[in-house]
Formats: C-alpha cells, sequence, structure tokens
C-alpha cells in the first residue's frame, strides 16, 4: 500500500499520545503510554507501538510533528506546535460530527487550559492555569490515593452518593489531601467527598472558561474528561451541555497529526 | 514552531516600508525643502515684505482696496496701501439707521463679502504673516530677547477669562456705530475701535506722521475716546514687550475672522491618532493655545486665539500630526527631520 | 574519649566572572548573540559591553558625581546641566531579585525586589559605584515606598515629586516644580550653577542620543525585518549605564550598517514571521526572557512600549525662547505630558500611543507583559485589551516574574500565540 499517512505525538508530564491519520484527514490509530522518566525512549517506543498496532510502516508516515511539554525533546519530529494549537485542531476536527465546537476545555495531568477557536479552527483566545496543579488530573490522583480507589473508579462512585456533595475549601491540591483524610475520619462517605472534588474541579475549569468565553459548543477533552462524574459536575457548573468525545485524551495528539497532514500538503502545493 | 532562519541576501528586493504614496522625486524633495525651511528665518523675511508693502505700498500708488482683513491702518494716509475693513465698516454701520435698510445698506453686505473673500485665502494667517500690527509685535519680542528679558505667561484661568473680551470688543465695535446711527452717542465716537486701536496711533509713526498722538480736546467724548487710545497704546507697548503677540488676544478683528473661518481655505490641521501629546507645539505657541497640544479629536484645530503663525508646526516632531493646508493640499507639515534641524539650530545659536 | 575530627571547608572566594550571578548573565548574552545568525556586526560593541559589565564585572566610569535614577521621569538633560552622569538602576537580575526577596513582601514586583536587592549587595553589579545621590520619582506605590527603604540601605535619596494625574493644570505646574525642586538639590550636590550654556549643551547632548535612537526606531518598521528585537532592547538597556557620548557614536554606526542591509535586501527574519508589539513591564537584561522567548519561536519584536526601551528616549524637547527657566520648564512639559506610564488614572495616551504604534509598524499582534504584582500594569490589561478587541489586533497577556522556571508555560502560551497570528495572515492572504 501506497497510502500517505500523518502521525501526531503529544508528549505530555504524565502520558504520551500518539495519533495517526491518513491522507483523508481521518483517525487511523491511536495510542496511550505513561511517560514514565525516560521520555525520548518512550516517545519513541509509543510511536513504534502505535505504527505495529495499525501495520502502516514508518516511511508511509510522510510528516510528524510533536506536542506537549516536551516537543522540542523530540527531534525526530519534523515540526513541533504548541499543545493549545494541537488541541484546538483535534477539537475542532472531531467537534464537526457534534455540529461544530467553538470551547474547548482540556484538563490535563498537570494543567489545564480553556480554547476559543474560529470557525476555521483556528485560536482566537486562549487562557491557562498551569502555575497550580488544583483543578488538574493531579488533583484527581491525590485524591484517587487518599481514598484508595482507581482513577477508573471515580467517576461511579460520584453517582452514589445519598448524600449533597462535600465542599473540599482547600485550594492547594496538598493541603486537600489532609483536608480529605480529616473527613474520611469524621466517618464521611467517598462518595461524598469524590463529588465535593469533582465541584471543586469544576468551579475552577468553569472560572476559567469563563475568561475566554463560552460559546457553543463546548467541549471537553483530556485525561480527566474519562471521568463521568467530573463532566457531570462540570457541565453543572457551567449550565450548558458539554461535548466529550469517545477518546478525549488522544484529542490534541490528533490535532497534531491533523496538522502535520495540512502541513505536508502545503510544502508539496509550495514546491509546484 | 521552526526558529527563525539565517538572514539570506536577497539581490535587488530590498524590503518595503509602510507603503506610503509615493510622491514624484522632484515633488518630494520641494515637499522636504519646505517642511525642512528655516522657519523662523522665512516668517521673518515674509512679514518684513508684507510689512513695507502695507505700509509704505502707498507710495507706490499701490491700492488693494478697503476691505482688509488685517490692520493696513487707514489712518497711515499716505503710506497704506488699503484700508483695514474695520475702519469702513464702522464707519458703514454708523450711518443714520434709516439709511442701512435702504440700498445704501446693501453696500454693507458687498463689503462684508468683499471681506470675506480676501479672508478666506489665508485665513487667520493674515495674522501671523501679514498684519503690520502683528509684526510689530514680533519685531518687540525680538528687542525683549536682545536685552535677554524672559517673557510672562497667563495661568489657564486667566486665559480662560482673556479670551472673552476679543468678542466683547466686537460687539462694541457693532453696536456702538450702530447706536451712533440711532442717535444714541455722539458722532465724536466713530468709529469708536480705530479711537482706542493701537494701530491708529503707532504705524502712521512708520511714515513719520505723529499727528495721532494728540488728545483732541473739544468735546468731553472725543476727550474721553483720545485719552483711552494714549492708555491703551501704552498698554499695547508695554504687554507686548512682556508678553508674546499681547494685542491679538483682545483683537476684535481675530474674533471676526474666527466667525467666518470655516470656509477658509487654508487651514491647520491635526491629525490626532499621530499626536504623543508632548506638548512641544503648546510650549512654542505666543498665544498659549493648550488645544493644540491636548485635543486629539479635532482635525480643524485651529482655535479663536490662534493666529496661524505655524510655530506650533515647525516644532512638532511627529510626522504629519500637524499640517497647513491650502484647499486640502498639505503645505506645511511637521516632520521628524525638519523637527531635528530647528531644535538643533537653538541648540547651537547663541542668543 | 573519643572526638570525630570534622573537616572545615574554608570558604574559596569566586571571582565574579565564574558566579552564579554572572552565569545568569552570560547564559542570556549567549543566547542573545550565539541563537541567532548573522547579527548585524556594529552590535558587537553592545555584546562586548555587557560582556564586560555584566559577565566580567568589570567598573562602569563615570564623570562627574554620579546620580542614580529609578525611574526615567528623572530629567536626565539636568544632571548633565550640572557636570554629574546619571545611570539608571532599575535592575533586572533574578540574583538580586532573590536577594531583594529577603526582606521585600514577597508579592512585590520583581523590579522593585531586584533594584533594592542590587543596592542592598556588597559589590553591586553593574559596578558603578556607589550613587553619590539617588533620584527616586514618586511614581508607582511599590518605587515611592522602597525610597525609604534605600535610604536606610545608606544612600542619599531625593524623593522627585510626579504626579498621579496628567490631564490637570494643577499636575503641570506641581510637576514643573518640583522639577525646579529637584535642579536646586543637584546644585546643592554638585556645588555648581544652572547656566544657561550648561543646560542648553545638556538637551543637545541628549538630543543626539534620541536622533539616533528614533533612526534605529524606524529601521525596525521595515519589514521584513533587518534587525531583531534582542539586538534592539540590548542597545536601549546599554543607554541604562553606559557613557552617553560613545553610546550614541555606536548606534549611529548600528545605524549605517542597518541603512546598508537596507539597500542590500538583507533580512534577519522570514517574510512570515509574525511582527510583534512588545507592552508593559519593562524587559531589562538579563530578564530578556519573553523577547527572546518570541523570537526564538520564530517571531519577531518590531516595536515596544516599555520604559526600557522605546518610552526611554522617543519624546524630544522643544523650546521656543531659550532661557534657563523656560528650558527647565519645557523639559518638564516633555517628561510629563507624552508620559504612557500606567501610573496615572486615565490611559487614553497609552492606548492612542499602542494602536499607533500597530499601525506604523503593521504589528500583527501585541504582547502584554506585567510582572506579578505589578499592580499598574495587570489593571491596565482590561482597557488595552478591550481597545485592541476593538481594533481588531489580537493581544497575548502574560503574567511573569523574573524567575527563569516558568520558560516552559511561556513556551507554550507565546507559541500558541504566534501560531495563530500566523494562521491569521494565511486566511487574509
Amino acid at each position: 500500500m501506497n497510502k500517505n499517512y500523518f502521525a501526531g505525538i503529544d508528549v505530555g508530564s504524565t502520558a504520551i499520545k500518539v495519533a495517526l491519520v491518513d491522507e483523508d484527514g481521518k483517525m487511523a490509530g491511536e495510542h496511550v503510554t505513561p511517560s514514565g522518566s525516560l521520555f525520548h525512549k518512550n516517545s519513541l517506543a509509543a510511536l513504534a507501538d502505535l505504527l505495529a498496532q495499525t501495520g502502516v510502516q514508518r516511511e508511509r508516515v510522510r510528516y510528524l510533528i510533536a506536542t506537549g511539554y516536551g516537543r522540542k525533546l523530540f527531534k525526530e519530529a519534523d515540526d513541533s506546535i504548541s499543545e493549545i494549537t494541537a488541541n484546538a485542531m483535534g477539537a475542532f476536527e472531531t467537534g464537526k460530527a457534534y455540529g461544530g465546537v467553538r470551547t474547548i476545555i482540556n484538563i490535563g495531568g498537570q494543567d489545564s487550559k480553556a480554547i476559543q477557536i474560529d470557525d476555521t479552527g483556528s485560536v482566537v483566545h486562549f487562557v491557562m492555569n498551569d502555575k497550580c496543579a488544583a483543578g488538574t488530573g493531579r488533583f484527581l490522583d491525590v485524591a484517587a490515593r487518599n481514598l484508595e480507589l482507581d482513577l477508573e473508579e471515580l467517576g461511579e462512585y460520584h453517582f452514589k452518593g445519598t448524600c449533597a456533595p462535600l465542599k473540599i475549601n482547600s485550594t492547594c491540591t496538598v493541603f486537600a489531601e489532609s483536608e480529605i483524610i480529616g473527613l474520611l475520619a469524621n466517618g464521611h462517605g467517598k462518595s461524598e467527598i469524590i463529588a465535593g472534588i469533582h465541584y471543586s474541579i469544576a468551579v475552577r475549569t468553569a472560572r476559567l472558561a469563563r475568561r475566554v468565553g463560552l460559546e457553543k459548543h463546548v467541549y471537553f477533552d483530556g485525561g480527566p474528561a474519562l471521568n463521568k462524574g467530573l463532566v457531570a459536575a462540570l457541565q453543572e457548573e457551567l449550565g450548558c451541555q458539554i461535548i466529550v468525545p469517545e477518546f478525549p485524551q488522544t484529542t490534541t495528539a490528533f490535532g497534531a497529526a491533523i496538522l502535520a497532514r495540512n502541513e505536508f500538503l502545503a510544502e508539496v502545493e509550495d514546491a509546484h | 514552531m521552526k526558529p527563525n532562519k539565517p538572514a539570506r541576501k536577497v539581490a535587488g528586493k530590498s524590503p518595503t516600508n509602510v507603503p506610503v504614496k509615493a510622491l514624484h522625486p522632484h515633488l518630494q524633495a520641494l515637499r522636504d525643502a519646505v517642511n525642512q525651511v528655516d522657519f523662523n528665518r522665512f516668517r521673518f523675511w515674509f512679514q518684513l515684505v508684507a510689512f513695507v508693502l502695507f505700509v509704505y505700498g502707498g507710495y507706490l500708488a499701490i491700492d488693494l482696496g478697503s476691505k482688509l482683513p488685517f490692520f493696513s491702518c487707514g489712518y497711515n494716509k499716505e503710506g497704506r496701501a488699503g484700508v483695514c475693513y474695520l475702519l469702513p465698516l464702522q464707519h458703514q454701520l454708523g450711518r443714520p439707521l434709516a439709511m442701512l435698510f435702504t440700498a445704501a445698506g446693501l453696500t454693507i453686505l458687498t463689503g462684508f463679502l468683499t471681506f470675506a473673500l480676501w479672508f478666506i485665502v489665508l485665513n487667520k494667517g493674515w495674522c501671523g504673516f501679514v498684519c503690520p500690527l502683528g509684526t510689530l509685535q514680533d519685531w518687540i519680542t525680538a528687542l525683549r530677547k536682545s536685552l535677554g528679558i524672559r517673557y510672562a505667561k497667563y495661568s489657564q484661568s486667566q486665559f480662560a477669562q482673556l479670551t472673552k473680551i476679543k468678542y466683547v470688543l466686537l460687539a462694541l465695535m457693532i453696536l456702538i456705530p450702530l447706536g451712533i446711527g440711532g442717535g444714541l452717542f455722539s458722532h465724536d465716537m466713530s468709529p469708536p475701535f480705530c479711537l482706542i486701536c493701537p494701530a491708529r496711533m503707532i504705524l502712521p509713526v512708520f511714515t513719520a506722521d505723529f499727528s495721532q498722538f494728540t488728545v483732541d480736546f473739544s468735546t468731553k467724548t472725543a476727550v474721553v475716546m483720545t485719552v483711552l487710545g494714549m492708555l491703551v497704546t501704552a498698554l499695547f507697548l508695554v504687554g507686548s514687550f512682556v508678553k508674546k503677540r499681547f494685542f491679538c488676544f483682545f483683537c476684535p478683528m481675530s474674533a471676526l475672522h474666527y466667525l467666518i473661518s470655516k470656509a477658509a481655505l487654508f487651514k491647520l490641521k491635526k491629525d490626532g491618532d499621530k499626536c504623543t501629546r508632548c506638548g512641544d507645539c503648546y510650549r512654542v505657541c505666543d498665544m498659549e493655545i493648550k488645544e493644540i497640544a491636548d485635543d486629539v479629536t479635532t482635525k480643524d484645530i485651529m482655535t479663536d486665539d490662534c493666529t496661524l503663525c505655524l510655530k506650533c508646526v515647525a516644532s512638532c516632531p511627529e510626522p504629519g500630526a500637524l499640517k497647513a493646508t491650502f484647499c486640502g493640499i498639505p503645505i506645511f507639515e511637521a516632520t521628524e527631520a525638519g523637527f531635528i534641524q530647528r531644535m538643533q539650530k537653538g541648540h547651537s545659536d547663541a542668543h | 574519649m573519643h572526638t570525630k575530627a570534622h573537616t572545615v571547608i574554608p570558604i574559596q572566594p569566586v571571582p565574579y566572572s565564574r558566579s552564579r550571578q554572572a552565569g545568569e548573565s552570560q547564559t542570556v548574552l549567549d543566547q542573545i548573540t550565539k541563537d541567532f545568525d548573522d547579527n548585524p556586526q556594529a552590535m558587537q560593541y553592545f555584546y562586548d559591553l555587557f560582556q564586560k559589565v555584566y559577565c566580567q564585572g568589570e567598573a562602569v566610569p563615570h564623570e562627574g558625581m554620579l546620580v542614580g535614577t529609578t525611574c526615567i521621569q528623572a530629567p536626565e538633560e539636568l544632571i548633565y546641566a550640572f557636570g554629574a552622569t546619571p545611570m539608571r538602576l532599575c535592575n533586572g537580575s533574578y540574583h538580586y531579585d532573590q536577594r531583594g526577596g529577603d526582606f521585600m513582601p514577597a508579592k512585590s514586583c520583581s523590579l522593585v525586589k531586584a533594584t533594592l536587592g542590587m543596592l542592598s549587595a556588597e559589590h553591586v553589579i553593574p559596578n558603578i559605584g556607589k550613587p553619590d545621590l539617588i533620584v527616586n520619582p514618586t511614581t508607582c506605590d511599590q518605587k515611592k515606598k522602597s525610597s525609604a527603604m534605600i535610604e536606610g540601605l545608606g544612600y542619599a535619596v531625593f524623593d522627585l515629586e510626579f504626579p498621579n494625574v496628567k490631564e490637570s493644570e494643577a499636575s503641570r505646574v506641581y510637576w514643573q516644580r518640583a522639577v525646579r525642586e529637584f535642579a536646586q538639590r543637584l546644585r546643592t550636590l554638585t556645588g555648581k550653577k544652572l547656566t544657561r550654556k550648561n543646560l542648553r549643551a545638556a538637551i543637545a547632548k541628549i538630543a543626539r542620543a534620541q536622533v539616533a535612537f528614533r533612526k534605529l526606531h524606524h529601521f525596525r518598521q521595515l519589514s521584513p525585518s533587518i534587525i531583531l528585537g534582542k539586538d534592539a532592547f540590548l542597545v536601549t538597556n546599554a543607554y541604562f549605564f553606559d557613557n552617553i557620548d560613545s553610546w550614541t557614536a555606536a548606534v549611529e554606526k548600528l545605524n549605517e550598517e542597518l541603512a546598508q542591509r537596507e539597500q542590500d535586501g538583507i533580512r534577519a527574519v522570514q517574510k512570515k514571521a509574525p511582527r510583534v508589539l512588545f507592552t508593559g513591564s519593562p524587559p531589562i537584561f538579563p530578564n530578556l526572557k519573553l523577547p527572546l522567548l518570541i523570537e526564538e519561536s520564530g517571531g519577531v519584536v518590531v516595536a515596544d512600549e516599555t520604559c526600557s526601551s522605546n518610552r526611554m528616549l522617543y519624546d524630544m524637547t522643544a523650546v521656543d525662547e531659550w532661557w534657563l527657566n523656560d528650558m527647565v520648564d519645557s523639559l518638564a512639559d516633555k517628561y510629563l505630558k507624552p508620559c504612557t506610564c500606567p501610573i496615572f488614572t486615565k490611559n487614553d495616551d497609552r492606548k492612542r500611543r499602542l494602536l499607533e504604534l500597530v499601525n506604523q509598524f503593521q504589528a500583527d499582534g501585541v504582547v502584554y507583559q506585567a510582572f506579578a504584582g505589578c499592580q499598574v500594569y495587570e489593571m491596565e490589561v482590561k482597557s488595552v485589551a478591550d481597545a485592541f478587541n476593538q481594533a481588531g489586533i489580537p493581544m497575548l497577556y502574560i503574567e511573569t516574574d523574573y524567575s527563569p522556571d516558568d520558560k516552559g508555560q511561556m513556551s507554550t502560551r507565546i507559541e500558541a500565540f504566534l501560531e495563530s497570528l500566523k494562521a491569521k495572515k494565511k486566511r487574509q492572504a
């Protein structure tokens, strides 16, 4: 097969996400793996895994764009692009199926962002919270650990609660740990605590999103978007319906792959 | 994103500047020469020629009519090359009221029209470049400078009060002759403004005519008027010594000008977007007009006190922020090069 | 009895050039010189200057008495007229920022912390010696309050009273009087009289420097750019402490080279490099973090509205009659009237200036930097953002400080912004 493929690799602080896109811009495969401490080695491995998974030869990947915090380290890439632009493009493309997306909310392992895009998928405005772990995936990690649960279980526990969600007062993830332990010790239920944590994150995220301006439709991606409880809390805070894609973790990598395809086609056109 | 690629020599293709309407090179050279002119020297010579023309032109039988929009004093009987409009205006208004409603009254309108036609050519530029009384004040200022004496300034509140006086004088200049025509005032008050105008006494002196320096004892009114005239002239001489263009603040001709200035062909325009409000124009303005610096929305920036002397344009460092236009065509514009040249002259000039 | 022998590690004095503080400056200077190709040759003067002063710690000479200034509002013409030398003390070093953090409130602006940190140090870099007087205009709150602190550190300080409202006649008169007070103070300090001749010469000296700067400023209007912002910032930062005559000569040489570059068609960036206007808290060497990030990411800083560059040298003085009082009042007016510092109540002049700069320099977008803790710049973000929004000009607001550890986050934002500018340009093409 002599088809062309394009790849995007999102080298995040917690996980490495890779996405493959074909000539027509359709998703051909995606893969998520923990970053570990050896970013470069693990990135190469992630790419290799994805290619093995999809049966595509490396030479057929005509353009590769790296994004995420570790993008500059991945020298095998043809170009690097900020995760904001990549996320925007990824959300724009997948959002077409839902009637068009204008506001993107992303909660990552260590940061959260809100992006406003226009009708071509270009970034109009963005705000980031990358100074503080509160309101990011790290908060959920800490909470899960304290409650002795798996991350994947947090979502279902959210809906099990019989009482109102508890209010988590600490603004700092580290101090919130003590608060959670204290609540457990006082006999409060895990569900109410989890719901409280979700609302705490939702409030912060909603504030961020409002700064960028909420426009229909609102799209939510990043690893934590898999958490249905968090999605519910966020929807309630924002007061509007949120679109969550099937694979929220790889939206950014997918966007990078789409941009890789665009860049390649543009270069081909320039050459003519 | 890729970092900046190294500089590449591209033969022949030079970087483009902000697109500016390209002028014919000769026209551009002319424009540059005008904008970078030694402004003070240019104005000095212009004023000198105008002064000689209107104070002595009569000897060469030059007569430019009696509707002139500046103080080409009628009392300078031999030398005048035309008469200041205010004199015939007051006489016309001073005719018996009944006459005003006859055909003779039409002459007031035609007279005014002639005046207006003269006026619109240079707008208030007649004040700044031609008026002999104005020129005289500038010479007195030069005398003061050569004696090493500083000038006086008004505070903003003083300015606000004093600037209204010219309208009061204009009103009186029109009402009193009407009053005379209506029999309310004696003819010895006619022409009321000329009797107190310093030009009446001073300009004839230039043709060795000292006859105006008298007090007319014939009637009480005449005494009052002529003494008033002496006082005003004295005030004029002292005032213009300590303050630049002292008289122009109170000039009824200036007020009259301003009322019809909208129609003028010669204008002072400001582009507020380019103005940095540095106040350089305000600093050099003889009339201490603040709006020239602070108003960034008005385009037609000439105020009622302005004499259109264009010193502001000459001292503005922001290209295009201020310009003098004739029928919309820029004649003299603020340029950086012009500013720098003129200030550098100031840096090195010995006083 | 068993005494454990303990080793005493002697304190080895490290020469300045090998200290961490010098390392900070060296890193930035290396970035400026080595990360970019084809720097103008005339820039070597400035590279060498910063190498000597910031990396080797060489002494910076001055003529007459040394008057330190903490703000561009201090009329330098007066200082020169009294035979003294002015030097701007505002500091950009993270090392001093940390030092100042020892005794300053945690939330203070990095610039003030660094300046105070520097003044509290034993050996000050740049090595200018101890100022005979420090002039501290009462502009922003933190500067105002640091006046007493600086005095406490053992310096002679003069509070130059600067108004907070620029439109009123009262503040204009107030400022004129303050400038005269300053002249009086300088007279006491230097024991010299202010003469017309000296003041004229001082005004002429600074005017020459301003003319040279303006020429450089105009060269940056060319598209594609022929000189990068990192170099322009270095040039204006050098003005803080370099001898003004050598500085002016060096800039004039640079202008000659740029004129040649223009003729030869040499560019410093690609045609599609986004053109950025930089505004806000001043980047001062070695804290050229954001401008460098912008240019390393493929953008070019074509113009700025900051007090460490453009605002310091742009506005020129006009005098009508060259009397002593007239010159002093003209200077006062020049320092107050066009000033676009955010310490004023209204910022209409700043907004107009920014819009005009975007227009003149064909900027594609604006980067607005505010140091964390700088309330005045932070509070103006909204009105400036609204003004740019209305004009359809993209703006990126970044709050940062002197610490080098947010480079990752900064580069993400800046790259995203530059990418959006490029995409916009492509769409409009």
